[in-house]
């Protein structure tokens, strides 16, 4: 094990957390990332048991999730394995896929709502131009949020996962921040 | 303006960057006889229609696919669009 | 004046506030507009042109007069309308637009000088001589002209953005939209109403007549409830949609908390994108006026306007009031104001067979033709039957027809098609897709036609759509069509204002007739008509049948009138959607961020992100001496720099190799696994333009770098050349730029360094890791790593690359452990100053304009091989290009060397002729005692040695530079192969 200590997106050395009226964003160091592309002409690989899902959605099982990102590309989260080496355990696991880490290429920010969905919703509407309405659970997309590249995924009626470039993950906390208390 | 991306339905045209005429996927080949008159063609001479057009956008804050948007430049009306990968595999002869 | 009876005010509580320093006081509900009247103020603006004194005109947001600068202090607020002004407690306001008092403006006397400020009159007065302008003839205009003025001082208050989308966008909360809401959420569809107005109802509000058989008032509130209790269905109440785009997507802005005195943590504004499938325009109509002699006299309003202050606001302008008409609609506004106890002077109807609707005196066939009370209407001319009389008024109702109100209608250049029942245009059926006008603003204005209309549109969008409309039972209500007779203004001596925002009367219109400014676009820009910023809501059409009357044409044909949004003013601020000061745009952070920040690191913009410009130390005085130091100490001990900024992209596949060799203009498909290679990328025309490194991790997988202001547009190349061009390879990419810290070591003592955080097993010695060796390996205790031995500085360097989580701790670590090896963080200017020592190209060089041949890498443009920009790379133009990159140092040391000055053979005649090159990059080297600099020289690789001069002409400088090799640093470049 390094004798490195690792420090958060967000430069501290625990994780963000806050609560805003019915809203927790919480910052979420701990899930691992990889990328899974599939090669030309291979066949699409069920890694550690899940089946991979479809354009513009997020699936979880088996201890691990993965959200549609592209034509025969997915990003698979594997929570509390950030510190592992869990794009080379993948690979193990998806012949015939290219495989590429980027546990720390991306910081996950959850939003749970206390009261329902419409805290939830109210806050999409004020960040992304997506039609919320037709953004149920299951759903993941890439989209522009206040000028950043950002990943949505709604977990479910309740919660919204947001996650940004690791280099703008101070600039998005700012903007959730500010968000979810214009909404109060 | 609203791109029908193939995959992904109805998307805002602020998450696409454009390029510009589709033609661009036909790309001369470098090693051939008179390429330098084929890519002076390729690189500088362009349509520019007022009406249909076929052409290239990036879904750069999306799925990062290239597509083919068929659009009329007068109205903006929005006729048609395709992967872009799926038209140049068809101008190769090759399977979609 | 006091308060009249009714009205929708709540008189149980007081509102206190300010106008010009005076304090008065009014009541929820109303509107400053409303308010003032009520306390007896008649006189709110100047005009803009001729400071005219003038009163309101109108009751809603096209009012054109009374404008006003709302609050103090940073909050103040030029050019708000006092119609649309809600009132708060504590509320204060200005007139504005003159210089002394409202009353006694020392700019009147423009009124005085009316004959030289006629049609044209700035094209022609202010066109000569040239040097005035700047100095004399701006200065002068922007003093007398204008209208408000701002407060010099930053916004204090928030505004944020959001994006909505729905079946259905309602644009208007009156009869019409309110019906077309009721039947589309009643039948299940995703609904938005908007409505400008504080108050759901629009024009029910300012009416008398009943809806079935309760008043306007009670239907809206029932009708309100039910759309509250609907899941399907939001109003919003103070949102103006203000544009239609394309593919139906509106811009709207909602005033949050603009009805409060601070908006109290809440923003301000916000501005909403809305993403509709359909949309119903229910904006209504506009009343017009008719344009007589002095018809600008504060008092003279609209009728409608005089009508809807009188039942919704329970005031009047004045006790004794008359009504200029052309339409049974005048008379209207006679019998409220009546029925609320208010003298009627008379209503003057230009018809000749009109009738008195009511009790009061009626002049059939007649006319207004002048007035008088220069700041409050005393007295109306009216000519009747050959006869003139004087009249005594307070206020003077006009109602010359309605206009529909079809500004979003036009929005894609739709054009208005001339109705000659309603003597009015309609929205054409060409306009926005998918828009579809209803109620008054379609020309359906009686209050059954709007509900009918209202109900219609909704179920016809519901169709298109494919869902089933459920038709709700619309109450009984009033159905007169008012067809007004063509009256577009009163013949007559004196001046009549057409449009009263920018000051254009009948004279001006018949002067730009004279000068053969006849096409509507050219009346526009000589008069300056409807270019205010009310777009001559009420004076577009009048002006147009004035027109129309001189060329003896008919309206349609002398042409129509189209818009742009913004219907009304829309801030600044709230477009910008929050995004100020540091937030403006995203600012990306480097994983050593704030352990440089913990430093004292000064920071500096590049692109998105902040990095490390230098370290400076104590004692240290000047920006150069930390810099000198830090490329020193890397020079003769090992120097640390985070370069994570620069693009990463994850390049796997069978058929990566081949198509890195198609990218780059030099071969990378025969890199040996384990090694890294320099690429250079072309434009397809031929012109250099990215350059970074190729590393082989593996037979299918590269990583590769880009520069850090290209890695956006170089990933997009890579993914059209992937999908695009060569689609049928076996290549996956993915960006790692974020994923990865990047560490630069460089200097003599690298190798050292890095020894001691490399585990055990890696053997580093420079047999096993030469120079262009990449590996992956572990560091510190087992953390995985990455490791390129390549060099920007001419060092001995290295690039080690870790998770960057642990960016922070690596960079604590290399300068803790590396201290008695002399281990100093550098900047990006360190960073700069020695890639110019050493001669490495970057963005100065890679400009967009140099080729490769220039830049010296012309053998590097493989011939064996198709790569983009190859072919174009060698074509004659380029070919025959002669300038080539060197390096430039003074031969007078204490001489600057700057960059962007151009370069001549000494003694030669400047010119563009003669011009033989520039200077891309300068800077002071430490290394060689001087400024040096690298440059483009014509035949510069022939000239090394040659004593040439630079010139800068914006300085006045010319500086003798010798020409020399472009590696000032170790040329044959020993030191990175140790």
């Amino acid at each position: 094990m390094t004798d490195l200590t690792p420090i958060t997106a967000l430069g501290a050395d625990k994780p963000a957390k806050q609560q805003f009226g019915p809203l927790r964003i919480s910052e979420n160091p701990a899930a691992a990332l990889a990328s899974l592309a599939l090669r030309r002409g291979a066949s699409r690989p069920m890694p550690m048991g899940l089946e991979l899902p479809g354009p513009g959605k997020w699936a979880a099982g088996h201890g691990v999730a993965a959200f549609w990102t592209g034509p025969d590309q997915w990003m698979i989260e594997a929570e509390n394995r950030a510190i592992e080496d869990f794009a080379a355990d993948l690979t193990a696991h998806a012949a015939g896929c290219s495989i590429t880490e980027q546990t720390d290429g991306w910081t996950v920010f959850e939003i749970v709502s206390e009261s329902g969905d419409a805290p939830i919703r109210a806050m999409m509407e004020k960040l992304v131009n997506l039609d919320v309405a037709a953004f149920g659970p299951g759903s993941a997309t890439r989209t522009g949020l206040h000028h950043m590249s950002v990943f949505l995924i709604r977990r479910s009626g309740d919660r919204l996962a947001i996650m940004t470039m690791r280099s703008t993950a101070s600039e998005l906390w700012h903007v959730l921040e500010e968000t979810a208390k214009g909404l109060g | 303006m609203l791109i029908p991306h193939p995959l992904l339905g109805l998307r805002d045209a602020q998450e696409f960057t454009y390029l510009g005429d589709a033609r661009l996927i036909e790309r001369p080949d470098g090693m051939a006889e008179g390429a330098e008159a084929a890519f002076a063609d390729y690189v500088y001479l362009r349509d520019n229609p007022a009406g249909v057009h076929r052409e290239l956008w990036f879904h750069e804050q999306g799925d990062r696919s290239w597509l083919v948007v068929t659009r009329d430049t007068v109205t903006h009306e929005i006729l048609g669009a395709e992967l872009a990968r799926d038209v140049a595999l068809r101008g190769k002869g090759g399977a979609a | 004046m006091t308060r009249l009876s009714g009205g929708l005010i709540d008189r149980s509580r007081s509102l206190s506030f300010t106008f010009d320093g005076r304090t008065f006081s009014g009541h929820p509900g109303d509107t400053l507009a409303s308010a003032l009247l009520a306390n007896n103020v008649r006189l709110m603006g100047r005009s803009f042109k001729y400071h005219r004194p003038r009163g309101l005109i109108a009751a809603g947001s096209e009012e054109p007069n009374a404008l006003v600068e709302l609050r103090s202090g940073a909050r103040l607020e030029p050019n708000t309308r006092a119609t649309v002004a809600e009132l708060y407690d504590g509320l204060s306001a200005r007139s504005q637009n003159r210089i002394g008092s409202l009353s006694f403006d020392l700019l009147a006397m423009n009124d005085l000088l009316s004959p030289f400020f006629a049609a044209g009159f700035y094209y022609k007065t202010f066109m000569w001589p040239r040097a005035f302008w700047e100095k004399l003839y701006e200065p002068a205009i922007r003093r007398a002209a204008g209208l408000g003025s701002l407060s010099m001082q930053a916004d204090p208050d928030a505004y944020d953005k959001g994006f909505l989308h729905c079946d259905l966008l309602v644009i208007g909360g009156g009869a019409a939209g309110l019906a077309a809401a009721l039947t589309a959420a009643r039948s299940g569809a995703q609904v938005i109403l908007a409505d400008e107005d504080f108050r759901l109802g629009g024009r029910l509000l300012a009416e008398t007549h009943l809806l079935g058989d309760e008043p306007a008032t009670e239907w809206v509130a029932g009708v309100e409830e039910e759309l509250a209790s609907l899941p399907n269905l939001r109003i919003m109440r103070r949102t103006t949609v203000f544009g239609a785009f394309d593919h139906g997507i509106y811009g709207a802005v909602e005033r949050v908390a603009d009805h409060l005195p601070e908006p109290g943590g809440k923003p301000r504004q916000t501005l909403w994108r809305i993403t509709a499938k359909r949309a119903v325009l229910a904006a209504g109509a506009i009343e017009r006026h008719i344009p007589f002699a002095n018809n600008d006299r504060p008092g003279i309003m609209l009728a409608g306007a005089m009508r809807a202050f009188a039942n919704r606001w329970a005031v009047s302008p004045a006790e004794r009031v008359a009504i200029f008409t052309n339409n049974d609609d005048g008379h209207r506004t006679a019998i409220d104001l009546a029925a609320k106890g208010i003298e009627i002077a008379g209503v003057i109807d230009s018809r000749t067979d009109a009738k008195a609707l009511g009790d009061y005196p009626i002049f059939a066939g007649g006319l207004v033709s002048n007035a008088k009370g220069r700041l409050g209407l005393t007295k109306i001319e009216v000519r009747q039957n050959g006869r003139s009389q004087w009249i005594d008024c307070g206020a003077l109702g006009i109602s010359g027809g309605w206009n529909p109100n079809l500004h979003l209608a036009s929005h894609h250049r739709g054009r208005p098609v001339w109705d000659e029942t309603l003597q009015s245009f309609v929205p054409a059926k060409d306009g926005p897709p998918g828009l579809i006008a209803a109620g008054a603003a379609n020309g359906q204005g009686s209050t059954a036609a709007a509900l009918r209309s209202g109900a219609e549109a909704a179920a016809q969008a519901l169709a298109e759509l494919d869902l089933k409309a459920m038709m709700p039972e619309l109450p009984q209500a009033e159905d007169a069509v008012s067809k007004p007779q063509a009256l577009w203004h009163v013949p007559g001596k004196g001046r009549a204002w057409v449009d009263f925002q920018n000051d254009v009367t009948v004279k001006d219109i018949k002067l730009a007739h004279q000068e053969n400014m006849r096409p509507v676009e050219h009346l526009k820009r000589w008069t300056t008509l409807g270019m205010a910023t009310d777009q001559g809501k009420t004076a577009n059409v009048t002006a147009l049948a004035v027109m129309s009357e001189l060329t003896g044409k008919s309206i349609p044909e002398t042409g129509t009138t189209i818009f742009r949004p913004p219907y009304t003013g829309v801030s600044l601020s709230v477009l910008g959607g929050g995004n100020t000061a540091e937030h403006f745009r995203p600012r990306r952070l480097t994983p050593t961020h704030h352990w440089a920040k913990s430093q004292g690191a000064v920071f500096v913009e590049v692109g998105p992100w902040m990095r490390a410009q230098y370290f400076p130390r104590p004692g240290e005085t000047h920006w150069r001496e930390t810099v000198d130091r830090e490329v020193l100490a890397t020079r003769k001990g090992v120097g640390i720099c985070d370069v994570t900024t620069l693009g990463k992209v994850d390049v796997q596949g069978a058929d990566a190799g081949e198509f890195l060799n198609r990218l780059y203009c030099n071969g990378m498909k025969t890199l040996k696994v384990g090694m890294v290679r320099y690429g250079l990328m072309l434009r397809e025309d031929g012109i250099a333009w990215d350059d970074g490194t190729c590393a082989r991790l593996a037979e299918d997988h590269y990583v590769v770098t880009t520069t850090t202001a290209q890695a956006g547009p170089v990933y997009r190349h890579m993914e059209f050349a992937r999908q695009c061009l060569w689609p049928d390879m076996d290549v996956q990419l993915i960006s790692t730029t974020d994923a990865w810290a990047q560490i630069a070591v460089a200097g003599p003592n690298a190798r050292r360094l890095l020894e001691r955080i490399v585990d055990e097993g890696f053997n580093i010695s420079n047999e096993a890791f030469p120079f262009m060796a990449c590996a992956s390996l572990t560091i510190c205790g087992g953390l995985r790593a990455r490791l390129f031995r390549i060099s920007f500085s001419g060092e001995l360097a290295y690039e080690v690359a870790v998770p960057a989580r642990f960016g922070h701790a690596l960079m604590q670590r290399l300068v803790k452990t590396g201290k008695d090896l002399g281990a100093t963080p550098y900047g990006t200017e360190a960073l700069g100053v020695m890639r110019i020592e050493k001669g490495h190209a970057a963005g100065n060089e890679l400009n967009g304009q140099t080729s490769p041949q220039m830049l010296g890498m012309g053998r590097m443009v493989s011939t064996k091989k198709d790569s983009i920009g190859a072919v174009m790379s060698r074509r004659e133009g380029l070919a025959a290009e002669t300038r080539r990159l060197v390096g430039l140092q003074p031969v007078d040391p204490a001489q600057p060397v700057v960059a962007g000055a151009h370069l001549f053979t000494e003694g030669a005649a400047q010119s563009m002729a003669t011009d033989q090159g520039w200077i891309s990059s300068a800077g002071y080297s430490p290394h060689i005692g001087a400024h040096i600099g690298l440059g483009f020289l014509a035949h510069g690789d022939e000239r090394i040695g040659e004593v040439i001069t630079a010139a800068n002409p914006l300085d006045g400088q010319q500086v003798a530079l010798r020409v020399v090799s472009a590696h000032f640093v170790d040329p044959d470049g020993g030191r990175l192969r140790d």
